[in-house]
């Protein structure tokens, strides 16, 4: 096991070193910054100035050089427009988005596995039939217009919550983590269920079913366990989906996340808070994912003794 | 009933903050909360010219030399108490006594001296330097405690109104722009900022004008305009600038105003076929601004004709609106045609995304207009950065015929602010050239302010408006919401400055 994950953190440094490379270029590919950061009435020879000062008239491949040697120094860069250092700007904004993933990412994998477990368990029953239309409004609502509709019905006409923003007290984090929720805790309950439905009619549960063992036991024990897999992999996509940016929570809602500061670093072309947010994400994300192989390897000694 | 009312949004923040300024509880119920769409990237007065800064810090935490009131654009005394032109090239300034920095350090000519040059520093890329002085070169003297000369390479006959946007910074302030806890001399003071939350402020004990009625400001940042509207309806905050028209939908609560704005098609006459008059003139006949005013518009806004609103001095009032006239319009096409001009060359209207609200339907209509009567029109919306590419100089040599859609903000009391750029042979985002025009602006530029100079800057709007080098559109109508319980109306200055000293509590 020690070997496996050893082989994909090399893996996952190779494939990060890729990206950040990638993602140089093609930021740079966007333009110069010059012109978004001075006001238009700026004059060409300030203008002329400012592109001197920070390097961007260099040819790519220099400035390229300029930010490996930086980063083999442990700088990430300041950013532009903030005139701090990028990690510190992106690191503050990352803990907003982990701290949304780590609360709606157990909820919507427990709550996900519970329901469909329950729809499979009885496949057309009451409750199969309002769960899977559930689940799918749920997979299909666009995260705008529930985050409006929340809005309007739970903050202006009940006045139960807050409209936004990203406090201490637990009553701001209702609906952002509900909006959040909804969409892979519906995506959720389909793989789940689809899965249980096939681990249902397999041998070993009509085996166990026949030796007499509780229902509880087949469901939650059983068949549970071998439907997992699929649900951990659509579970680990979601996560990884989150910790990129949660753009739209984070916009309506006021939190201060690292994907409406990566959407923001894009459109004012902050080249050194882009690299370093992706960085930070993609880190995240291959942990995630190394996290998703641990997993399997846990649930299906197959995979284990491979 | 309503139970998390009282444990949430204004109450909460309110408390809490009002346990760092004076009064504790008591006070809570006069902090101002004020919710803006785009959080600073830094809070240095000496960006004060954004928006986004302006309203956190110009004449809250930081004051200028002189005032532009922005209903009237006549210039008062701030920090200056007088001005007088020693000479051409000189302006001597005298300075209020009794007055002092947050910090305790003392207002006086060498702390004013420091603050000028802080902001002029060309190491320093602030925006004022660069938006409102960058071509101007000028030193500035200690005469005594109060008094300073500010001397220039050209004549300045409006330096005091150019003042107006120089904001007065501590002199302990770090020397580069990047200080991230602002200091001035204004009625309210830096507490602090929570980079992605909140920018908090407090009344200033040792302010040298009157003490106003809010104990202290609380900033918060929301994208969204549905939601900063939201939020003053459900209590949460006391004032939203610029909410979208879409969201000003509460009479009670919802302010109009002119908002300094102004939106035109910019026609690029040094390529055929908008080098000829009769097309750009048959550009204006074809637009219908009455069926756009109400439906893609505000129902407020009013048609432009000059680059500048009317309180600007200088805005020329006998200039006619272009009237619908799509029978002239062909008319005038033909003749052009018939004259030589390729009026079917293809030509781009360049539109930005998210300009002003419903920009792209606005040019989406424009374009329908325009194609109506006979132009070969091509409509393309694009992002910022590449508007701005496209808008600036230096421009493509290969560049084909372009309606690039723009628009201006001035409130700074002078057309001097707009026009060089925006009309001069050399101005920056000029893509006209006439030799009357250029005239027109320097002696505009070189007059005293006053009547003269006003009637100056008439003329060179007439000619403008005679070259119809613009398709003329609207000056634009902002909207705030204002939470009743305060007595406070937006105005043309919310577009870039709050004040909280303004608010009373109803």
């Amino acid at each position: 096991m020690g070997t496996y994950l050893v082989r994909r953190a090399f893996h996952s440094f190779i494939s990060l070193a890729g990206l950040l490379v990638l993602v140089f270029f093609l930021a740079r590919l966007t333009g110069d910054p010059t012109n978004l950061y001075l006001p238009l009435d700026a004059t060409l020879e300030a203008r002329a100035e400012f592109t001197e000062k920070h390097g961007f008239n260099d040819p790519i491949y220099v400035q390229f050089g300029r930010y490996l040697v930086q980063l083999s120094q442990g700088d990430l860069g300041d950013s532009l427009m903030k005139a701090r250092p990028s990690i510190d700007v992106v690191l503050e904004a990352f803990w907003v988005t982990l701290s949304l993933a780590a609360v709606v990412v157990p909820i919507a994998l427990i709550g996900s596995v519970v329901v469909g477990a329950l729809a499979a368990y009885r496949p057309g029953g009451a409750f199969d039939r309002i769960g899977t239309i559930a689940a799918l409004l749920g997979a299909s609502a666009p995260d705008f217009w529930v985050a409006i509709t929340g809005i309007i019905l739970f903050s202006l006409t009940l006045g139960w919550l807050p409209t936004s923003g990203y406090e201490g007290n637990i009553v701001y984090w209702i609906m952002p983590v509900t909006v959040l929720l909804i969409r892979p805790f519906g995506l959720l309950v389909q793989v789940a269920r689809g899965s249980m439905l096939s681990v249902f009619s397999s041998a070993f549960v009509k085996t166990a079913r026949a030796k007499g063992v509780k229902e509880r036991s087949v469901i939650f024990v059983h068949a549970l366990r071998n439907a997992m897999l699929p649900v951990i992999t659509v579970a680990g996509d979601q996560a990884a989906g989150i910790l990129n940016g949660a753009v739209i929570v984070e916009t309506i809602f006021g939190w201060p996340g690292v994907g409406k500061l990566m959407i923001d670093s894009i459109f004012n072309r902050d080249f050194a808070v882009l690299q370093t947010s992706i960085l930070v994400t993609a880190i995240a994300i291959f942990t995630v994912n190394i996290a998703i192989d641990v997993a399997y390897a846990f649930l299906d000694p197959r995979i284990r003794h491979n | 009933m309503k139970w998390t009312r009282a444990l949430l949004g204004l109450p909460i923040a309110a408390s809490a903050f009002a346990l760092m300024v004076s009064g504790g509880a008591e006070a809570a119920g006069k902090i101002v909360t004020v919710v803006l769409s785009e959080e600073p990237d830094v809070i240095d007065p000496c960006e004060a010219t954004r928006s986004n800064v302006g309203r956190i810090v110009k004449q809250n935490i930081t004051e200028t030399l002189t005032f532009i009131d922005p209903k009237t654009a006549k210039i008062s005394p701030k920090l200056a108490i007088g001005w007088k032109q020693m000479n051409d090239l000189t302006w001597r300034i005298s300075l209020r006594k009794g007055v002092k920095f947050h910090d305790g350090a003392d207002f006086n000519a060498a702390s004013a001296k420091k603050a000028i040059e802080r902001t002029l520093n060309p190491k320093s890329d602030c925006e004022i330097r660069l938006k409102m002085f960058g071509n101007v070169k000028m030193s500035v003297k200690v005469v005594d405690d109060y008094t300073i000369d500010i001397s220039t390479e050209k004549t300045q006959p409006i330096l005091p109104t150019m003042l107006g946007t120089m904001t007065i910074t501590g002199p302990n302030m770090q020397p580069l722009k990047g200080d991230r806890q602002p200091v001035g001399t204004g009625p309210y003071k830096f507490i602090k900022w929570v980079p992605g939350q909140e920018v908090l402020t407090a009344r200033f004990d040792g302010y040298w004008g009157a003490q106003p009625e809010a104990v202290g400001a609380r900033y918060i940042f929301r994208k969204e305009s549905a939601v900063r509207a939201a939020m003053v309806k459900a209590g949460e905050a006391d004032i939203a600038p610029n909410i979208a028209l879409q969201d000003a939908t509460d009479k009670k609560m919802d302010f109009g105003y002119f908002n300094s704005e102004t939106t035109r098609l910019r026609i690029d006459t040094s390529r055929a076929p908008l080098d000829d008059i009769r097309v750009r003139k048959a550009m204006n006949y074809a637009i219908d601004r009455s069926a756009l005013i109400g439906s893609i518009f505000s129902e407020d806004v009013v048609n432009m004709t000059n680059i500048v609103v009317p309180s600007i001095p200088g805005h020329n009032p006998a200039l006619k609106v272009w009237p619908y006239d799509p029978a002239m319009a062909k008319k005038l096409l033909a003749e052009a045609k018939a004259a030589g001009v390729k009026v079917d060359t293809e030509i781009v209207m360049l539109g930005r995304l998210g300009i002003y609200p419903n920009a792209t339907e606005a040019m989406e209509a424009m374009h329908a207009m325009l194609s109506e009567v006979g132009f070969n029109v091509k409509l393309k919306m694009v992002e910022v950065s590449q508007w701005v590419d496209i808008f600036t100089k230096p421009f493509a040599e290969d560049r084909g015929p372009v309606l690039q859609q723009g628009q201006h903000d001035n409130n700074n009391g002078d057309p001097v602010f707009s026009v060089f750029f925006k009309y001069a042979c050399d101005g920056p985002q000029s893509t006209t050239c006439d030799k009357q025009v250029d005239d027109g602006i320097a002696k505009a530029s070189a007059t005293a302010a006053g009547p003269a100079r006003s009637k100056a800057w008439q003329d060179v709007f007439a000619r403008i408006h005679e070259l119809a080098v613009d398709v003329q559109m609207f000056h634009m109508i902002g909207y705030s919401r204002v939470n009743p319980r305060l007595n406070f109306t937006p105005s043309i200055s919310t577009n870039s400055e709050v004040h909280i000293a303004e608010v009373k509590f109803n």
